[in-house]
């Protein structure tokens, strides 16, 4: 049903899906530290309330330094890296032929579409 | 300025007290930024599940690169944490903001008599059981694929089952939901502690990721304050696992109880003020 007679050892997207983790999440926090470095270069309040996410905005609030910029790139990544991990664990089993662990993983990926879905119906 | 130092601080505080002992950040975060800041509860949420997001992919990176945590296993049950995430993170936005302060701190008040228990049982003989005994009809898929090398998964459908309750409760609440998980994977599902508590990690990325999500479009996540909390966590968090077999957390354990107990009343109060 799902190990194939050249299935790899568990070990080895065990290995990958953990360095992806790790490197998902530096590289965010390293983006949320940029965006606390201006916060306070700025001078701003925190609890004064940051600006709502718009995605077309991201790239010029880091272009003209704004912390803004900065934290929502690290917070989206940081989002998206146990979501990465899910698509790169759900290419894996593909690839070792582990059909119900695919199915499992495929779910979970619909799942959080399902969250993005909600989420703006709701708001 | 002094605000955002504040809010690394007690973010390096919750992290840094999270891995001492074993500890998502959440049930720190969420009582930090709704009574010393005054952020609304459901904003509070939001901030603190972006910070269990955090605590999860730096250590369950770690715990999977040494094979510790176990992949498939937290991949099953994590398909029903998100699950739960789903209804929980829904669930937020219906409920009075009351309502989820007294659900708050009945979740303090039994985190606070879990950890004293667990503190008594490391101290005396006492240990607790694993429940041992077989299953029938086990299906073939679970028993070869989700077990590991010296101890075999029993009992998935519960597991599932609680899954669900600790995306729920970890969507609702901004919390990890290892609090659950690990006691069902544990002496529910006969998983060793350690990989009860590893596979836990990985679980609550996703998790958290589910719930998240409904936060964000909801603009409940403010990056102002949701960023430098993070920052405070990770880098708690780091110093805690370096510094964790250096410290005797049993002193540390019975203050934390505490401190537990004393943020539920506070939060009682504030639900009832």
């Amino acid at each position: 049903m799902t190990a194939g007679p050249h299935r790899s050892p568990p070990a080895d997207l065990d290995r990958t899906i953990g360095r992806l983790l790790i490197i998902g999440t530096n590289v965010a926090v390293l983006l949320l530290a940029i965006g606390c470095v201006l916060l306070f270069v700025y001078r701003i309040n925190p609890l004064a309330g940051g600006p709502p996410l718009e995605p077309g905005l991201i790239v010029y609030d880091i272009s003209h330094l704004q912390p803004a910029g900065f934290m929502w790139l690290g917070l989206l990544a940081l989002l998206a890296t146990p979501v990465l991990r899910v698509a790169v664990s759900l290419a894996g089993f593909i690839r070792r032929g582990e059909r119900t662990m695919s199915i499992v993983a495929a779910l979970i990926l619909v799942v959080i579409a399902l969250s993005i879905v909600l989420g703006r119906a709701e708001s | 300025m002094l605000v955002g130092l504040w809010l690394i601080s007690g973010g390096v505080a919750a992290g840094l007290f999270g891995s001492l002992l074993g500890l998502g950040g959440g049930v720190l975060i969420v009582p930090l930024l709704t009574l010393v800041f005054n952020l609304p509860l459901l904003t509070a949420v939001g901030v603190s599940l972006v910070c269990v997001i955090v605590t999860s992919g730096a250590s369950a990176g770690v715990f999977l690169e040494r094979h510790v945590a176990n992949l498939r296993l937290g991949m099953t049950l994590e398909l029903f944490t998100a699950i739960g995430a789903l209804v929980g993170g829904s669930l937020a936005f219906l409920l009075p903001e009351k309502a989820l302060e007294i659900l708050f701190a009945v979740l303090l008040t039994y985190t606070s008599i879990t950890m004293f228990r667990r503190g008594r049982a490391a101290g005396g003989p006492e240990e607790e059981t694993v429940v041992d005994d077989e299953v029938e009809g086990e299906d073939q898929f679970f028993d070869a694929n989700l077990s590991g090398a010296d101890y075999r998964v029993k009992r998935v459908p519960a597991g599932a089952a609680g899954s669900v309750g600790a995306g729920v409760v970890s969507a609702l609440l901004g919390i990890g939901g290892g609090i659950v998980k690990v006691p069902v994977m544990h002496l529910v599902m006969g998983v060793p502690l350690r990989v009860s508590t590893a596979t836990s990690n990985l679980m609550m990325g996703i998790t958290a990721a589910a719930g998240a999500i409904i936060y964000l479009s909801r603009g409940l996540i403010d990056p102002f304050v949701a960023s430098p909390t993070a920052l405070g966590v990770f880098v708690g968090a780091s110093i805690g696992s370096r510094v964790a077999h250096r410290i005797d957390v049993r002193i540390l354990r019975g203050l934390f109880v505490a401190i537990l107990l004393y943020t539920a009343l506070q939060m009682l109060l504030r639900a009832f003020s």
